[in-house]
């Protein structure tokens, strides 16, 4: 009985893809039960004014040398994971807490999506949200069968 | 063979600048704007086909015919450029000839269906002058063509122009 509320439980969420000026390129969600009661943009702006908050509060505080910076939060019935690439691109994937490390999942959404469909796309400008419908059905698959996520999550 | 992405990087800012070219200055590009464009690109894709076959039969024996010819573009050429071979090969024995390849290369990245149908023939003028430049130089003077309707497969038509 226990183990399969366990299973139930574990999630995606949604994502954010960000780039490197705070534009939200991308977004979307699974099992979002409750909204954030602000328009798409705000919401945007929101997430993206707390990340660049929050890295630059843990970097500042860190007792020791600081190495990714910031990881991961969690609240009592999710966990924000984030990922940050080289070229500046932002992941945020919020799961439930189940999940304790998601950065090799955004990782691969980074090298195997983002850069197969969206940069080697040649109609995709960098820079515009991404439209591609190969990109957004890629995703929607890998994430559907990752073996946290759960269809029908409590 | 070098990292494909080099190749495929390159074509995609080829196009891109011969349209950029084209448009700068006015507002709007007419038919006969993209026609210049689809030509330029097909005229690069030539000079790079004759060079490719050169380099590609130098170790080959000479060709027995026409269709044999056309075998050779459909397995060892394609396979040399686009790292796979064309799927289907269909002719009428009297010398118009299409070729389908249901992945080809510089569409798999685009999409998987219908959207950005519109803009799949800039990235297919290139290689349409790629088969016409090899064919060249064996000995066959042609007119390629290509259409798509759902990619990334898509069906090229080399009509050879008989003197």
């Amino acid at each position: 009985m226990r183990i399969i509320q366990q299973e139930e439980k574990m999630t995606v969420h949604n994502l954010y893809i960000f780039d490197r000026n705070g534009n939200c390129l991308y977004y979307n969600e699974w099992n979002r039960k409750k909204q954030a009661g602000i328009s798409k943009e705000e919401e945007y702006k929101l997430m993206y004014g707390m990340l660049f908050s929050i890295r630059s509060f843990v970097s500042k505080m860190s007792p020791l040398d600081m190495k990714d910076g910031f990881l991961s939060f969690q609240t009592s019935k999710y966990r924000l994971h984030y990922y940050e690439t080289p070229t500046g691109l932002k992941f945020v994937m919020n799961t439930d807490l189940s999940v304790s490390n998601a950065r090799e999942t955004l990782q691969h959404i980074y090298s195997n999506l983002y850069v197969e469909y969206i940069v080697k796309n040649p109609v995709c400008v960098l820079g515009n949200t991404l439209d591609s419908e190969l990109f957004s059905s890629r995703l929607d698959a890998f994430i559907r069968a990752l073996p946290y996520y759960s269809p029908r999550a409590a | 063979m070098a990292d494909e992405a080099l190749f495929e990087f390159l074509h995609m800012e080829i196009v891109s600048h011969v349209y950029k070219e084209q448009q700068s200055g006015k507002g709007e590009m007419d038919n006969k704007d993209r026609a210049v464009c689809v030509s330029v690109l097909e005229g690069m894709g030539f000079r790079v086909g004759q060079g490719l076959i050169e380099r590609l039969t130098r170790d080959s024996p000479s060709f027995k015919d026409e269709l044999d010819i056309m075998k050779f573009i459909c397995k060892d050429f394609w396979t040399k450029v686009f790292r796979r071979q064309i799927d289907n090969l269909r002719t009428n024995h009297q010398g118009t000839y299409v070729l389908q390849d249901n992945k080809f290369a510089l569409l798999t990245q685009l999409s998987s269906g219908k959207q950005y149908l519109e803009q799949a023939p800039k990235y297919l003028a290139f290689s349409c002058g790629m088969v016409r430049g090899a064919l060249s130089n064996i000995g066959l003077d042609s007119v390629v063509t290509a259409e798509v309707s759902v990619m990334p497969s898509c069906k090229f038509q080399v009509v050879v122009q008989k003197l």
